[in-house]
């Protein structure tokens, strides 16, 4: 999992001109939120009505697409749409949990760091880059490993991963604020630590933050699809996109679109979560604002 | 900028050039005697030896092609003498008398003699050995070599499956210390090098003492993905794929004139293991009800597509006492139904995390949902299943794969995972192994059997197919897989 | 720079230290006994007990540690519960397949993203700056091994030009055969790493563009690629360092799990086999290896991310 690269570059200048080739229309936004919305509405909507029961079985074997099937079956009869409407709800609820997870734990962490003294916070520097140094996929096979495989570990594993990241930004953007004239004012004038980081410090650091849970969103739906891909994710017979790709690389040759649909849904639901996040940093970022 | 476009585009077209020089590696393959065979397999040994949990791989690429028996099994079931030249049993049928076949050496040029032979078996049987074949020895009381070409094997009780399961026990240079990196053996052919996680050669010996290898040598590529293993017979990667795992990627093969795909015997049989000791299991009928239940020839068909048979009990076709018990607890929701008198059951299903158990207990779980039994499926890994189920027998049902062959005895075991627990048939599984001719053991073990599979010990679900897909260039390869055997030195390619 | 050197090398050593601990305690918390993994099926209870005196798995936790970290010291990093055999020279026979895989994809990764990503840049005024940056989009949102299974399909199912996967017998004694095992993987693992580099590659050429020092530069009467040249990529490196050598280390996780898409003998492998075999021993010294290596590059693109920027020379 890697750190997104604009809320890594130094902050502007105070002071620096708006640039012409930076200008974007928020149109990512737009289409970023379009793209999520379309997997969320698919997955909403497969709580209330599936083309056919998830076991069904009736479809009989490596059905071809068309008909009755829209993406065909796969080897037990089970009509693959249907299949890939409940994968969706594993790529969201795993979105959804680990950043819940990642959020929560690397934010705290993060604040914590940013307000210690500089030796604790030396200390926590290290023990972050540390876990970093773990990359997420490893460190989920890790838990995976005795934990045995399924979708809660998965979920508790690249949530943890994200934690650390999220506490290393978190960390670096408390201590960013902090160094601001106006905190020092505040903290002349007599105002208590706890309303400087109320008033101050979580408005200033929340929309970074909020556009990187984006990014981590969508880089947890990819981490989960690789683990159950390798076997360490959801298991089977549930339907997760990984798990499906991986069942669908035997018939690539006779059933192409298996191989295909739960690719593309992995690509549409994660473009629209990075592109939700360019659009929110677009809105967010003075830089740009216009 | 135009710099950067430009070599970004060189690069490109580098790749795609390399790309292209691709693929053209079989211009040197020979043919005849002079060619290496490929072959691809999904079962890597773990290490070279057999009783220290080499596991199923090693008996794959060494036995009867590196290492030899006193006897062997071969690939339509028979015992043949190999190592011996000739056997003598006392009219008690506790001492047999082997004579080694003279002037055979191992690789290492050393001639073979019967402290070779013992310390093997020894090997087999000793504290620390992990060997598969360690239970079904008898006890044996000494193992005597009165000169270099004679062993002298005393049992303790009589054991009509003794020489057949010599067959399973190879002679290793007694000499040798690590076993587990390299092999002496006597066979057609010498350990070449082992690549782990990839490949595995063997050479011809050119020495060998009897017939030959018709091929120069063969390789073993493993593979841990059936995908991955297909691809490479489709690319030509390999010749052959000593066991196809997946029905999935046969089509591909069997409209393909380069390809032939062999339906062979297998001794591998699903099981659907109820603890008996157990409530609900402890009632037989609860058991016929949930045999009854499900559909086994819908469920093989849908994993295994045309291939596989049902069989109806533990004991595959190319066993001795098989015999079809389709018909027993067959197919019936409406006697299941009455068995069950609508009562209301509720049990968990210890699935093995791999396939194809996961897709297998789906099923079966829409089957009995049927005639109203819930099933919870608890999803666990080969190692929970090892401790959980197999030695703390702490299960209510659970699903694994049996590969041996000649198994059926395990039911004479009231002590093994599933607590089946009938002295009748314990009885007869003794007598048969005590039994003076092969004719007495089959008929005291169809009377089991049959017992067994009356009384709904298990549920087997179907029997595999035993699936080799060779290139149509390859012949004389072994298409029976008894045992998870391979012999490789009758293959010859075109 | 001498008083940082010291301080980061203080760091890195304490890194490791602690990684090995964390390691080590993630890896006995797990539930389950090594010692079952050991025995075949039939195994009685004094069996289980002499296997796991013989693996010390009865020793507290602490002598175990104290045991472990004298013999990793030692370079010993201990014998697989499978197959009894050491671990350390089956993490060295792995090496000639991933780092092979993990540097060529690297390389081409950064030959493909650093032009890329500048044009983005330089050209979003262009048609294809926005096409580039698109592509870059669609390339982070790939999963690898996605991609991998379609170039499988692709160029060796279809085109037949490229092995599907494997590893010849030779190894690199058969250099051709050798080679071409690895284009696929390295391409996938190179598409998907690119795609990322390119936008940091491209957001620090863009901060660049917009510098004072820049403008200057141009009012000075420099054209704006002799501008970039001279006194840009300097600066835009900066922050490209840095984000280099994390971006290695996300490449040899790229190639983990690309190994398992084509069946390569390499560390990933390795190691996904140990998980699924609960082999201990060997997902302890594949991610002590890993883990390592990753806290050496991260502290060898510090240093570098030092050197070719003053500024931050001193301590922020």
């Amino acid at each position: 999992m890697s750190l997104d690269p604009e809320t890594l570059s130094p902050p502007a200048p105070a002071g620096t001109a708006p640039r012409k080739a930076r200008r974007r229309l928020s149109w990512h936004l737009v289409l970023g939120l379009i793209l999520v919305l379309v997997v969320a509405g698919a997955v909403l909507v497969s709580y209330v009505w599936l083309p056919f029961a998830p076991d069904d079985t009736s479809g009989g074997r490596l059905t071809p697409p068309g008909g009755d099937h829209l993406l065909g079956t796969d080897k037990l009869g089970r009509d693959l749409f249907t299949q890939l409407l409940i994968g969706g709800r594993i790529a969201l609820g795993t979105a959804l949990g680990a950043v819940a997870v990642g959020g929560v734990l690397g934010v705290s962490a993060g604040l914590l760091a940013g307000f210690a003294t500089r030796w604790l916070d030396d200390a926590a520097a290290v023990v972050l880059d540390i876990l970093i140094a773990f990359p997420t996929l490893l460190l989920a096979m890790l838990i995976v490993a005795g934990a045995g495989a399924s979708l809660g570990t998965a979920i508790l594993a690249i949530g943890l991963a994200m934690a650390a990241i999220v506490a290393r930004l978190t960390r670096v953007l408390v201590k960013q604020v902090l160094a601001r004239d106006y905190i020092t004012a505040a903290r002349v004038a007599g105002v208590s630590w706890p309303r400087i980081v109320a008033a101050h410090v979580l408005p200033n650091i929340a929309p970074v933050l909020l556009v990187n849970l984006a990014l981590q969103a969508g880089l947890a739906v990819l981490a989960e699809a690789s683990l159950s891909y390798l076997g360490l994710g959801t298991p089977p017979p549930n339907a997760s996109w990984g798990r499906m790709l991986f069942e669908a690389q035997a018939t690539v040759l006779t059933a192409p679109a298996a191989a295909l649909a739960p690719g593309i849904a992995l690509v549409v639901l994660v473009i629209g979560m990075n592109l939700t996040a360019d659009g929110l940093r677009d809105l967010t970022d003075p830089r740009r604002r216009r | 900028m135009r710099k950067t476009l430009v070599a970004a585009a060189a690069l490109s077209l580098t790749l795609a050039l390399a790309a292209c020089g691709g693929g053209g590696s079989d211009g040197t393959a020979k043919a005849g005697d002079a060619a290496t065979i490929q072959i691809g397999s999904m079962y890597e040994p773990q290490n070279l030896d057999n009783t220290a949990g080499g596991g199923q791989g090693v008996t794959e690429a060494l036995n009867g092609n590196v290492y030899e028996g006193l006897f062997k099994l071969t690939d339509d079931g028979k015992v043949e003498p190999l190592l011996a030249q000739d056997q003598k049993v006392s009219d008690d049928g506790l001492t047999y008398t082997f004579t080694l076949r003279p002037d055979v050496e191992f690789h290492s040029g050393k001639t073979l003699t019967s402290k070779d032979v013992k310390a093997s078996i020894e090997a087999v049987t000793a504290e620390s050995s992990k060997s598969a074949r360690k239970s079904s020895l008898p006890e044996i009381r000494s193992i005597e070599t009165p000169d270099d070409a004679t062993v002298v094997v005393r049992l303790a009780t009589r054991s009509i499956s003794f020489v057949y399961n010599l067959s399973y026990i190879w002679v290793f240079n007694g000499d040798a210390t690590d076993r587990t990196t390299k092999a002496d053996g006597t066979g057609p052919y010498k350990l070449g090098d082992w690549k782990r996680g990839s490949t595995l050669t063997l050479t011809r010996n050119d020495a060998y003492w009897g017939t030959k290898a018709k091929n120069a040598g063969v390789v073993f590529h493993y593979f841990t993905d059936a995908t991955a293993l297909n691809n490479a017979l489709l690319t030509n990667a390999v010749d052959v794929v000593t066991s196809e795992q997946s029905p999935d990627a046969l089509s591909q093969f069997e409209g393909n004139n380069a390809y032939k795909v062999n339906n062979g015997q297998s001794t591998t049989k699903l099981l659907l293991a109820f603890n008996d000791k157990v409530a609900p299991f402890n009632d037989v009928t609860v058991r016929q009800a949930i045999s009854a239940a499900i559909d086994d020839k819908k469920l093989l068909t849908s994993i295994w597509g045309e291939y596989g048979t049902t069989i109806g009990s533990m004991v595959p076709p190319s066993d001795p006492w098989y015999e079809d018990l389709t018909s027993v607890n067959a197919y019936d929701p409406e006697k299941a139904k009455q068995l069950l008198g609508g009562k209301t059951l509720t049990f968990t299903l210890d699935t093995p995390s791999y396939d194809p158990h996961p897709t297998a207990a789906t099923f079966i779980k829409s089957e009995l949902a049927k005639v109203g039994v819930t099933v919870n499926i608890n999803t666990i890994t080969a190692d929970e299943w090892y401790t959980k189920v197999y030695q703390k027998h702490d299960f209510q049902a659970t699903m694994q794969e049996h590969v041996n062959d000649r198994d059926v005895v395990w039911y004479g075991d009231p002590d093994f995972y599933w607590g089946y627990d009938n002295k009748q048939v314990t009885g007869w599984i003794d007598q048969a192994e005590q039994a003076k001719t092969a004719d007495e053991q089959t008929a005291l073990l169809k009377q089991a059997n049959r017992k067994i599979a009356e009384d709904a010990a298990s549920d087997w679900l179907y029997l595999y197919p035993q699936i080799v897909v060779a290139s149509t260039k390859l012949s004389g390869y072994p298409v029976n897989g008894l045992n998870s055997q391979f012999y490789a030195y009758g293959i010859t390619k075109s | 720079m001498i008083a940082y050197l010291l301080r980061r090398t203080a760091i890195l050593l304490g890194s490791l230290v602690l990684a090995a601990v964390v390691l080590f305690v993630l890896l006995r918390l797990l539930p389950g006994d090594p010692a079952n993994a050991l025995l075949g099926v039939g195994a009685t209870p004094e069996q289980i007990e002499a296997a796991r005196r013989e693996l010390g798995t009865d020793a507290p936790l602490a002598t175990q540690f104290l045991r472990w970290l004298a013999d990793v010291a030692t370079l010993d990093l201990g014998k697989s519960l499978v197959s009894s055999l050491p671990v350390g020279p089956e993490i060295v026979a792995r090496l000639p397949v991933t780092v092979p895989l993990t540097l060529s994809a690297f390389v081409v990764a950064v030959l493909v993203a650093v032009p890329v990503g500048v044009l983005a840049a330089t050209r979003a005024d262009r048609w294809y700056g926005p096409v580039l940056n698109a592509i870059a989009q669609l390339g982070i949102a790939v999963p690898a091994f996605w991609v991998g299974l379609l170039l499988i399909t692709v160029f060796a199912l279809r085109l037949r030009v490229l092995p599907a996967g494997g590893f010849p017998p030779d190894g690199w004694g058969d250099f051709g055969a050798a080679a071409q095992s690895l284009v696929l993987p390295v391409v996938t693992v190179a598409l998907v790493m690119s795609a990322s580099l390119i936008r940091y590659v491209r957001s620090a050429t863009l901060d660049v563009l917009g510098s004072d020092f820049l403008r200057t530069a141009r009012a000075l009467g420099a054209s704006p690629a002799q501008a970039l040249w001279r006194h840009g990529l300097r600066n835009a490196a900066v922050p490209v360092l840095a984000v280099l050598a994390m971006e290695l280390a996300t490449t040899f996780l790229g190639a983990v799990v690309v190994e398992s898409v084509f069946a390569l003998p390499g560390l990933g492998g390795l190691l996904t086999r140990g998980i699924s075999q609960h082999d201990y021993p060997v997902v302890q010294g594949v991610m002590l290896v890993s883990t390592a290596t990753v806290l050496v590059v991260g502290f060898l693109g510090d240093l570098a991310q030092r050197l070719a920027d003053p500024r931050l020379r001193v301590r922020p």
